[in-house]
């Protein structure tokens, strides 16, 4: 088919692509063939000594109560960051939408949290949140004297202090594109509505959200992805995966095990699980996507 | 045009000689782990060398973290790309033995045809990086804990600022009394958790693991679920119900919180000392580790960092990096070394020029710890602290089982015994790979 396109040089096209096969091959396809090739083994320290343990590595994982209790944790953080993110950000953007004074303000104060560094960003929370020096524990004992607020000792609440931090770092750029696929929707459509009698609701519920669902779709994936890989500089600077485990997402537990602990062949394991993980939740969301985003306008 | 010549034949002269010169300069790299103000100490050291010796060229390199460095290294050693000479903590230490990848000091003298005392060290921090008496690795940064506390506070709940707890009984005592007289909500918090919970084991000559805390063998079973360690466990989490202990988190976390005035005691690193008494706007006292009443007296560990050489260096750079470790036990540089970071002075001459000039006189808590260390006993492996090979993941494991025993998720006794079957396993899985 694409030789159609190059009549009389039926080499050609391959050769075009072929160095972006290359890096693709290199880059990407040896090093995770390595990973699969190395989850078979168990690895000492320095490397020196190497076992072959077939699936042994894989078996250990779902075996052991803290990958579980990791996996459990890791779902609830993403479907936090994913639902109330997105949630949040899309009524953010449909105020921003407005026309009001002083927009211009307002659009860069709630977008700028994306342009700062995850460790700074789990340092102003930490703080935040510091049990006997940060400011939310002192307003909590000032409406419930004599209790303190310790993220340090309490899971539950460690768990949604991450999770809220990883929300809120994400949210400037949920926002920015919402905003930017809200200005797409031609005036028309939603004055038409307006003609016909739709209230807000009725106009945002069958108008704006539909029109909005490409740009929906791709922050849904790209949410996830944040949500999956790119915390953990949050996570190493706010709890490091405690108090007891409590926020101990997956990519942070890989981190420890392949870098902290040099234990390789539990690391590639646990990356080679990951990865099937994201490839299907990326299958299933892509599938249901392309059939309900209304692409064509 | 011939005078340009013969000065271009004169320059290529100069450059073959210079660089014939230069050549002869042995060039060696450190790794270490130093950041913020030890950086600063380490590289007027690392300049220092350089001028007093012309033929040497030393490069110091932060390379991240402990554990960062410590990967870098091992990542480097794969390929043939090692440091000279790298600083390692503590926890690391088995895994270093292990390796296979480093000369033993002791032997560098002798391979190099030299004579060094190794008596002049002080021997407490030596004991903990010997094996069958001899020193694997140069002692570098050396610490322990101890206990801080805030004297304005203690005066304030009525408490004499200058007798602090010497047992938990009276930590418990005194904190109650802080907190009952509302000067703080709660009195005490600590940093590295799980490193004060293997203090506690060493400080009253308890076994943490078999073979003798591993130092006759490699440890096969960790021995912290026991009833020494559930009775450590259980008094914690008493204090952390009656609001006296407040967990702090890992590392440094709960130090703002003392700095603060927020609490009035912290057990800490001796190396958080200079920190503190900058911070704090109040009256920094220092004690020993408080004690359990009935148990027999050991030693506090010594904790930090050592520097490990790497083998397979040829005999010039050998010579090099021994120097610099010879310059390290210079008193004028272990001086320095202490004044600026905290850390013990590791050579006994240091000791005293710091004692003659009064240094101790001045700040009385820079001398707190090394007597705390200098008073305890020596002979025994358990007073002298745990070695083990998966220490990294072990640490953490104490680590979550603390939280889970204080934040009254478990009880004591099962946080423990879920810690001690995981690092068992790990130490089977190190034991069948090593």
């Amino acid at each position: 088919m694409i030789e159609e396109r190059f009549p009389g040089h039926p080499i050609l096209p391959y050769l075009l692509i072929l160095p972006s096969l290359a890096v693709i091959f290199v880059f990407l396809i040896v090093p995770f063939a390595q990973s699969v090739w190395g989850s078979f083994y168990v690895t000492s320290f320095f490397g020196d000594t190497r076992v072959f343990v077939g699936l042994s590595n894989y078996l250990d994982l779902f075996k052991s109560p803290d990958y579980l209790h990791s996996v459990a944790v890791t779902l609830f953080f993403s479907a936090f960051v994913v639902l109330v993110g997105l949630s949040a950000s899309l009524g953010i953007a449909l105020l921003l939408n407005q026309k009001i004074s002083g927009l211009g303000i307002y659009q860069i104060a709630l977008v700028w949290t994306y342009s700062i560094s995850p460790a700074v960003a789990g340092v102003i929370w930490a703080l935040l949140f510091a049990p006997a020096t940060g400011l939310i524990p002192w307003l909590v004992k000032l409406v419930n004297p004599g209790y303190t607020l310790n993220w340090m000792t309490n899971g539950a609440l460690a768990l949604f202090v991450v999770s809220l931090a990883a929300t809120w770092k994400m949210l400037g750029y949920n926002i920015v594109f919402f905003l930017a696929g809200l200005q797409n929707i031609p005036d028309e459509l939603t004055d038409a509505a307006r003609v016909d009698g739709a209230g807000p609701w009725l106009a945002f519920r069958h108008i704006t959200f539909p029109m909005l669902s490409p740009t929906t779709t791709f922050l849904l994936f790209m949410n996830m992805l944040y949500a999956f890989f790119q915390v953990f500089g949050l996570i190493d600077i706010m709890t490091q995966g405690g108090p007891g485990n409590a926020t101990n997402l997956l990519v942070y537990n890989l981190y420890r095990d392949a870098f902290i602990h040099l234990d390789s062949g539990r690391a590639n394991a646990q990356s080679v699980i990951i990865f099937i993980v994201i490839a299907v939740a990326a299958m299933l969301q892509l599938r249901a996507a392309t059939r309900k985003a209304a692409y064509a306008r | 045009m011939k005078q340009g010549i013969r000065f271009g034949l004169a320059a290529l002269l100069a450059l073959t000689l210079t660089s014939t010169a230069l050549a002869k300069k042995v060039e060696i790299t450190w790794w270490h782990a130093m950041s913020g103000s030890r950086l600063k100490v380490v590289e007027a050291i690392v300049d220092g060398f350089n001028a007093a010796h012309p033929e040497i060229q030393l490069n110091a390199l932060y390379t991240g973290k402990y554990a960062e460095t410590l990967t870098k290294y091992v990542a480097a050693y794969r390929t043939g790309t090692a440091p000279n000479l790298v600083q390692v903590y503590e926890v690391g230490t088995q895994t270093m033995l292990d390796s296979g990848a480093i000369v033993p000091v002791y032997k560098i003298p002798g391979m190099l045809g030299q004579e060094w005392d190794w008596a002049q060290y002080v021997i407490p921090i030596t004991n903990y990086y010997s094996t069958n008496g001899n020193l694997w690795s140069m002692p570098f940064n050396s610490s322990t804990a101890m206990l801080y506390y805030n004297k304005d506070l203690f005066a304030k709940a009525g408490l004499d600022p200058n007798k602090p707890p010497r047992t938990w009984k009276e930590v418990e005592e005194y904190g109650k009394k802080l907190v009952q007289s509302g000067v703080v909500d709660h009195a005490l918090s600590f940093g590295w958790p799980g490193w004060v919970f293997e203090q506690m084991f060493a400080y009253h000559n308890q076994l943490f693991a078999d073979h003798k805390n591993g130092r006759a063998g490699r440890a096969e079973k960790v021995l912290f679920n026991g009833p020494f360690g559930q009775m450590v466990l259980e008094t914690w989490a008493r204090l952390a119900k009656e609001n006296v202990f407040l967990y702090g988190g890992p590392e440094y976390s709960a130090n703002t919180a003392f700095v603060g005035g927020q609490i009035a005691m912290l057990i800490q690193s001796t190396s958080s000392l200079a920190g503190i008494t900058k911070g704090a706007g109040f009256k920094v006292g220092t004690t020993f580790l408080p004690r359990f009443e009935g148990y027999p007296r050991g030693n506090s560990v010594i904790g930090g960092g050592s520097l490990w050489v790497t083998k397979g260096q040829s005999k010039e750079e050998l010579a090099a990096v021994w120097e610099f470790l010879k310059y390290l036990a210079r008193e004028d540089v272990a001086v320095r070394w202490h004044k600026g970071t905290g850390y013990f002075p590791t050579v006994n001459n240091a000791v005293q020029a710091l004692l003659s000039e009064g240094w101790f006189s001045k700040d009385q808590n820079y001398l707190t710890a090394f007597l705390q260390i200098l008073s305890g006993r020596r002979d025994t492996p358990a007073a002298t602290g745990v070695r083990l090979g998966p220490f990294v993941q072990i640490r953490e494991i104490e680590r979550a089982a603390i939280e889970k025993a204080v934040s009254g998720k478990l009880s004591p006794m099962r946080a423990l015994d879920e810690a001690a079957a995981k690092a068992n396993q790990l130490l089977a899985q190190y034991n069948k790979l090593h």
